[in-house]
């Protein structure tokens, strides 16, 4: 999810430094305040964790391909979501200065889409309220339930907070001509798979420190019973919040008139040579031998037939050209990865 | 190779580049990062169709490339990173955006294919550019610049320090991870059953780490501050490389560099 | 130098790591303190540095006695040498790790840096001023950790397993510098060899109990004694059987 600069208008990148800056302030205001000289090397020591840990590829049962641990929710679990943000700054900016994973300029954007969700969000809306509830108390089993729900539940909902971001940013920076719709479409969907496997690989990291080590945690004080506050309802509270973020984007994204990537791709037909083929929607039921031809053709050539959605109610088709964007962007990086193998083919025949 | 290798590696062919002597490497790190910044501002401020008045900014890092010997395929190498999202975005404007803005002979071209390109070299200058800047500077001189600017000063210690320590952790991962393939042949990355116990055991490590570090730092009088070695003085040829830089960054974004001199040759 | 007396400590109750431990470094005296894994050497360590409280009896650093508002003047008197280097230098570069504390403890500017150049120069590792900690090698680094140690001109130095993980030249020159330091010396280590190259006294520390406490030549000889305590003879003296 890092942006490069070139997704970035000026504006909207200073925009976002300006935003990621004054939580950065406001951060190291509160650590001061906290006057913690302890929590430096923790927090030093934690973001470099981070940075390796999210090197770490975890296998996906069932499936070849592999995920990693969230960075946010992680630290945030750790060290509270102020020094959890700090870290994650800094885990990034090594990142971007040393592996190139996100631009310089665009380093304001990417803290807040990863850092600043992952963390306050991540912390304040999910960490705490399950850790606090007093179900947490209860059980050995009810804590672990709660560390692993507020984990995935976490992850999945700054995620999506933070792919959103990413197409509020890139839609308002006027980079793209995808219409906004189509590119949350495309965006939403890999980041909720990609949200379900980090959440549940940070829930399993999460877990075993509590079995091990609970004191580690924040706001996990295995001493003391009685300092467990809030309640069931808060709980509840947060995860209705969480349901109507979730299907608040959902739906958002899914509420379609006409489909516009679905036109994209008719479009384009039309206009790469296609053009006389009678395949405006109206004429679609036109039989002639021609228009027959031309539908065949069209089914052929077009990544996503008309008529598949036709039907269907829209949401199906929403699943559709979600798989389809997602394919697409499969495509570019085996592209991609295929170029890098060409060059360090080159590099090694020199 | 895994990736925590493949990034052990970069780290220390970072680490050598940076460690270099050129003329480049000797500028003030402050100029380097102002430079730097405003590079990126001016490319990405082009208009999506001013292909043409964004190709002469392509000189700058190149020019720079050759002035330090860095070789300029290291970077292109970590384009692989940067530009599948820019790509994701970008490969859409040709079906989008069908504006046409030139005809050569018989060939319309769109507006989304020239938007798409210009996006794509926005996306790799960019990208030379801050590569260039951390492959000069070494990270601990960078903060130096960033302490100059009024950075607080919190976060460039918390900088440094996860720096030193992300190489190390990186190591210690890397090598858990070998031990971990060594004994589950064939399998790709840590299975299930291990998920939180794998980077449990090195987080609980770490964690003690952290504490032997407090009591090192505590043991040698720390209260607060970091003391560093003093940042370089800005010298007159700092000073110029930033006129320099800022003059053909204004010349190429105010005229139509490429029009002028096609014009001109044609003549 | 550093006396303690009576010393009692545990981290988990009804399991005690030290009991009533009792002895006295001089000034200016080499000790060497071996022991078993486990028999409580680190923590003893841990204890006279203030960095964990004596459960019963006292410490005293230079007449004081470590507690609370003694630390920062028992600290500034004690150099303590991590056994994990990378743990111990944590800035940058050496330069930068060796300003750290005299920098705390308000020295001023240049007198530091004429230490820094005093103290490479002592151990002969100039060349290492300006390098990047991370690059050092692992003989380097210990150098440069014993180095940052020493450019806080402390009164007295504790290491921990100051030649672990060396190479045997790069231990040899390590031996040769901790000999030749001044100061009074508190060394942890299971290299026997080195404890009886480098000190005068050795405490035999078993199952947190002083075991015995005597000369290094007469203790490093007692085949009997060293081995009741999970240890062997130094190899040079254990000759070729």
């Amino acid at each position: 999810m890092h942006m490069a600069d070139a997704l970035l208008a000026p504006q909207v990148a200073g925009c976002m430094y300006a935003l990621s800056g004054t939580a950065a302030c406001v951060s190291v205001w509160k650590l001061k305040k906290e006057d913690n000289p302890q929590k430096l090397p923790l927090m030093a020591v934690s973001a470099a964790l981070v940075f390796a840990g999210q090197m770490i590829n975890y296998t996906i049962p069932g499936t070849g391909s592999s995920g990693h641990i969230c960075g946010g929710m992680l630290l945030s679990a750790l060290l509270g979501p102020y020094a959890g943000f700090l870290s994650m700054i800094a885990v990034l900016a090594i990142q971007c200065l040393f592996f190139a994973d996100g631009g310089l300029m665009a380093l304001g954007a990417n803290i807040w889409n990863m850092a600043f969700y992952g963390c306050f969000v991540g912390y304040f809306c999910f960490w705490r309220p399950f850790v606090r509830s007093r179900r947490f108390g209860q059980s050995d089993k009810n804590a672990r339930i709660c560390i692993s729900a507020a984990a995935l539940l976490g992850c999945i909902v700054t995620l999506q907070m933070g792919a959103f971001s990413v197409v509020l940013e890139t839609t308002a920076s006027g980079i793209t001509d995808l219409p906004f719709k189509q590119f949350a479409l495309l965006m939403q969907p890999i980041h909720l798979a990609i949200g379900l496997v980090e959440g549940l690989a940070t829930a399993a990291v999460l877990n075993y420190v509590y079995s091990s080590r609970p004191e580690l945690l924040m706001d996990v004080d295995p001493s003391s019973d009685s300092k467990a506050r809030g309640s069931v309802r808060s709980t509840l509270v947060v995860l209705g919040v969480a349901v109507l973020v979730i299907g608040g984007g959902l739906s958002l994204a899914a509420s379609s008139n006409p489909d516009g990537l679905e036109w994209a791709l008719f479009g384009n037909e039309e206009d790469a040579g296609v053009k006389n083929m009678g395949l405006d929607e109206e004429d679609y039921g036109a039989k002639s031998p021609a228009a027959d031809r031309a539908q065949s053709i069209q089914e052929r050539t077009s990544v996503l037939p008309d008529y598949a959605f036709k039907d269907s109610d829209s949401a199906a088709g929403t699943v559709v050209s979600g798989i389809a964007g997602s394919l697409i962007v499969a495509l570019a990086a085996v592209l991609i990865c295929m170029a890098g193998g060409f060059f360090r083919k080159k590099k090694r025949l020199e | 190779m895994n990736k925590l290798e493949t990034a052990l590696r970069d780290l220390s062919e970072m680490d050598t580049l940076a460690s270099g002597s050129s003329c480049i490497h000797r500028l003030h790190p402050a100029a380097k990062l102002i430079a730097t910044a405003a590079y990126i501002l001016v490319v990405v401020s082009f208009h999506k169709y001013n292909l043409g008045g964004l190709l002469p900014m392509g000189l700058w890092p190149v020019v720079l490339f050759q002035l330090s010997g860095i070789p300029i395929r290291t970077c292109f190498y970590k384009l692989r990173i940067v530009l599948p999202l820019v790509m994701a975005v970008g490969l859409f404007n040709p079906f989008l955006d069908h504006t046409v803005l030139y005809t050569v002979g018989n060939i319309a071209v769109w507006g989304g294919v020239v938007s798409m390109i210009t996006l794509m070299l926005k996306g790799v200058f960019c990208l030379m550019a801050a590569f260039l800047l951390a492959a000069t500077t070494p990270i601990d001189v960078l903060c130096g610049a960033l302490r100059m600017m009024h950075v607080p000063g919190m976060l460039v210690t918390l900088l440094l320090l996860t720096c030193r320590y992300a190489g190390i952790l990186t190591e210690e991962a890397s090598v858990m991870t070998q031990a971990y393939e060594l004994r589950a042949p064939g399998q790709k990355g840590i299975h299930i059953s291990a998920w939180g116990s794998f980077l449990g055991q090195l987080l609980l490590r770490s964690m003690d780490r952290a504490q032997e570090l407090y009591d090192s730092m505590l043991l040698r009088g720390y209260h607060e501050h970091f003391h560093y070695a003093p940042i370089p003085r800005f010298r007159v040829k700092d000073a110029l490389f930033l006129a320099f830089s800022g003059a053909f960054f204004a010349l190429v974004r105010m005229l139509p560099v490429v029009q002028l001199l096609g014009s001109f040759a044609v003549q | 130098m550093i006396t303690c007396q009576q010393v009692s400590f545990s981290y988990e109750k009804d399991r005690p790591v030290l009991r009533d431990l009792s002895f006295t470094v001089h000034p200016g005296e080499s000790v060497g303190l071996i022991g078993a894994n486990g028999a409580g050497k680190s923590t003893l360590m841990k204890l006279i540095l203030g960095l964990l409280p004596c459960m019963q009896g006292q410490i005293l650093v230079d007449g004081s006695a470590v507690g609370k508002d003694t630390l920062k003047e028992v600290r500034r008197k004690l150099g303590y040498v991590l056994q994990n280097s990378d743990n111990q230098m944590f800035m940058p570069t050496v330069y930068e790790d060796m300003i750290f504390a005299p920098l705390n403890y308000m020295v001023s500017r240049e007198e530091t840096d004429r230490r820094v150049d005093a103290v490479l120069e002592k151990l002969g590792i100039g060349d290492l001023k300006s390098r990047h900690n991370h690059k050092l090698s692992g003989g380097e680094k210990r150098m440069a950790a014993i180095a940052t140690i020493l450019a806080m001109e402390p009164e007295a130095l504790l290491m921990d397993e100051p030649t672990s993980a060396l190479d045997p030249y790069n231990r040899r020159i390590v031996i040769r510098t901790i000999r030749d330091l001044p100061q009074t010396k508190l060394i942890a280590s299971h290299d026997l060899d080195m404890i009886l190259d480098t000190c005068d006294r050795v405490i035999v520390l078993s199952k947190g109990q002083i075991a015995a406490d005597g000369p290094a030549g007469e203790i490093l000889t007692d085949r009997r004694l060293l081995e009741e305590n999970r240890l062997e003879l130094p190899l040079c003296l254990a000759g070729r059987s």
